[in-house]
């Protein structure tokens, strides 16, 4: 039971830091919905590099100097070049996951290292994910930084006018969250499944990504939020362990997808929106242009 | 951006003139192209060998040729699927899920009739029948989608997306492991059809060919010359708009998610039940759902226009075709189809750019300068 538990824990920082990311994109006002392929990547570099090399920090240090370059690359598009927020985090996610596709292939398989030490079958990433959440909410609601990003989100142009620079904020978000999902992707190659198979998250992404419009944009919610999917993908990969013979597994394999439904409806109702969904950051997926 | 007594600036264009959109897609084409040479290149391989690999099966071989056909008239399909509600301002990447429910709906006809009915039945009722389930059941899963959005704003991208992963495990469920729909004698595909029901061939093509090219050919007309295009456009520009003109966003979102996804639909019935040599679903559906991708690809890049898709998907197709044939020939590592698909969509986005801003290189006015002495300093 311990060992099913500390599973689902790990495969809930995957989601988690990847949400997370994207939560601090969006409190900046910066929609990427390429989450996927920014992880899709991420994993990737990861997973060659450390095979390649032999070496877990090189292959995590990969993963996050991907991510990161995606990010800023979603950045540059949305940002000085004030493009479709859409358009580029689709093009994002086709382009990682066609080229991962090629540049992974000849690594398909296991990728042969001893396993990331575990402390009482912990992954350690599950405890770095608990300090990043911290970290992200003290940061977002407890500092000046904080107020800026967020203030950058709602209203970029009054942001400015009180000598915020927008363009610089929205970069630095950016590119942490696109490090972020680098860092979701490599936990998922190095540590939580390290086998690489083309297109293997298979929607880990955009279940993240639909996470973040749950957490109502707040980090310890998000937390909560992303510790019960794992929990909830841990088990529909092995239903046998609560209801043995009911069902086929592939049926249970569409559970964590067909409940992100209805959840993504009541938070989109008008009653939930105007009860709790205020956080929504105002200027969400709007270009801005100084003026 | 200051160069001296210039400054280069981005500045956005009202509109563009048909040419340089033109122009502009077959750069980005061209583009893609030259990225995917240095893979070809990083797999010590003559990119003008491959290149020739690609071409000559893909559209110069007749075997190559015909498969080409068929799966062009998928990639229509697909196309399309994403085209409509692109219209309207909604992404619709909900394509491979609707294609497998197209498939799944497809082979339910006879599965649910049952040998002695399909016997007893005339063939060209239950293809016909076949053809309305696969269009219903893509414009049902579509539909959804559409519903979602206009009643409750819900991302209509993060639905497609779950339902895509629902119904890829559905599939998964129905024909492997004992599932309904799997064969007696192989694991993990379908029955196949029996040979009555074959779709019926014109040239070695299958009927569907006539329906994706009648869309191609209406769908314009649709938007440019009828009242509902005309909606459809304007909720695309401005929903807040549209709405204070007297257009149901409701009624709207759920007409371009059922057309669309009627399509996607009619593009699984296509590849699993009318391609010659197919007849099943296949153990690896999934590669067709991925080849949709390519549909919003297509689409993009043509810019919303059914008629200018159709070059654009014949290429496509023949060069993930020619793709994976060359890879097999020249032993280039798997999935350049995919790595294709990838750098298509990025030389599309930087186009994206090219179509909205240009880049204006002006001189600036002396008076605007900062002042620079030209008077040597004095003691």
């Amino acid at each position: 039971m311990w060992e099913l538990l500390a599973r689902s824990l790990e495969a809930s920082t995957i989601f988690l830091f990847a949400a997370l990311g994207e939560l601090i994109s969006q409190r900046a006002g910066v929609l990427n919905v390429g989450l996927e392929g920014l992880m899709l990547f991420g994993g990737t570099a990861a997973f060659i590099t450390a095979q390649t090399t032999s070496s877990y920090p090189l292959g995590l240090l990969a993963g996050l100097a991907i991510g990161g370059f995606l990010g800023l690359a979603h950045g540059f598009f949305c940002i000085t070049l004030r493009g479709d927020q859409v358009v580029s985090g689709m093009g994002l996610w086709i382009l990682s996951f066609g080229l991962t596709t090629y540049l992974g292939n000849p690594y398909t398989g296991p990728l042969g290292l001893e396993r990331v030490p575990r402390f009482f079958g912990l992954s350690p990433f599950y405890p770095l994910g608990v300090m990043l959440v911290a970290t992200a909410w003290f940061l977002l609601f407890r500092t000046s930084h904080g107020l800026a990003i967020r203030s950058v989100g709602e209203n970029p142009g009054a942001a400015e006018a009180s000598g915020i620079p927008v363009a610089v904020i929205r970069y630095l978000c950016v590119t942490s969250g696109g490090i972020l999902a680098g860092l979701s992707g490599a936990t998922y190659t190095l540590s939580y499944n390290p086998v690489w198979n083309y297109n293997f998250l298979m929607g880990w992404g955009f279940v993240s990504l639909a996470l973040v419009f749950f957490s109502m944009w707040n980090p310890w919610i998000l937390l909560a939020g992303a510790s019960l999917f794992g929990i909830m993908w841990q088990l529909s990969l092995s239903p046998e362990l609560v209801l043995p013979g009911v069902l086929s597994r592939y049926v249970w394999r569409t559970v964590p997808f067909a409940i992100t439904i209805p959840i993504l409806c009541v938070i989109s109702t008008p009653w939930f929106r105007t009860r709790w969904g205020l956080a929504k950051p105002e200027a969400l997926g709007r270009p801005y242009a100084k003026e | 951006m200051k160069l001296g007594r210039y400054e280069l600036t981005l500045e956005p264009r009202p509109a563009l003139p048909p040419f340089h959109a033109v122009l502009t897609a077959v750069v980005a084409i061209l583009l893609a192209l030259a990225f995917s040479s240095v893979l070809f290149l990083s797999a010590e391989t003559n990119i003008f060998t491959a290149y020739r690999a690609v071409f000559s099966y893909a559209f110069f071989n007749s075997h190559g040729l015909l498969a080409t056909v068929h799966r062009s008239i998928f990639l229509l399909f697909c196309t399309y699927a994403f085209l409509v509600p692109l219209r309207a301002g909604l992404w619709n990447i909900g394509l491979p899920g609707q294609v497998y429910a197209g498939g799944l709906a497809g082979f339910a006809v006879p599965f649910v009739l049952g040998a002695p009915q399909v016997r007893a039945l005339p063939p060209d009722l239950l293809i016909v029948l076949m053809m309305v389930a696969a269009a219903t059941a893509g414009a049902a899963v579509g539909g959804f989608a559409g519903v979602l959005r206009a009643r409750f704003q819900v991302n209509e991208i993060l639905v497609t997306m779950m339902l895509n992963s629902i119904i890829f495990w559905l599939v998964a469920y129905m024909i492997k492991e004992g599932g309904p729909f799997m064969s007696a004698t192989g694991e993990g595909e379908s029955f196949g059809l029996p040979v009555p029901l074959h779709a019926p061939l014109l040239l070695g093509v299958p009927f569907t060919a006539l329906l994706a090219l009648g869309a191609a050919v209406l769908l314009d007309p649709l938007f440019a010359k009828t009242a509902l295009g005309y909606r459809i456009r304007a909720f695309g520009e401005s929903p807040a708009a549209a709405r204070y003109g007297g257009i149901i966003p409701m009624a709207l979102s759920l007409v371009v998610f059922l057309l669309g996804g009627a399509f996607a639909g009619l593009a699984g019935y296509h590849y699993f039940a009318a391609v010659p040599g197919v007849y099943k679903i296949p153990g690896n559906y999934g590669y067709y759902g991925d080849l949709g991708f390519y549909g919003i690809i297509c689409a993009l890049i043509a810019r919303g226009s059914s008629l200018g898709a159709v070059p654009i998907v014949v290429l496509f197709a023949g060069l993930s075709l020619g793709a994976r044939f060359a890879q097999g020939e020249l032993r280039l590592p798997f999935g350049v189809d995919y790595a294709l698909l990838g750098l298509l969509m990025i030389t599309f986005v930087a186009s994206h750019v090219l179509y909205r801003f240009r880049f204006a290189w002006r001189r600036i006015p002396p008076e605007a300068l900062p002042h620079v002495s030209a008077e040597l300093p004095q003691e």
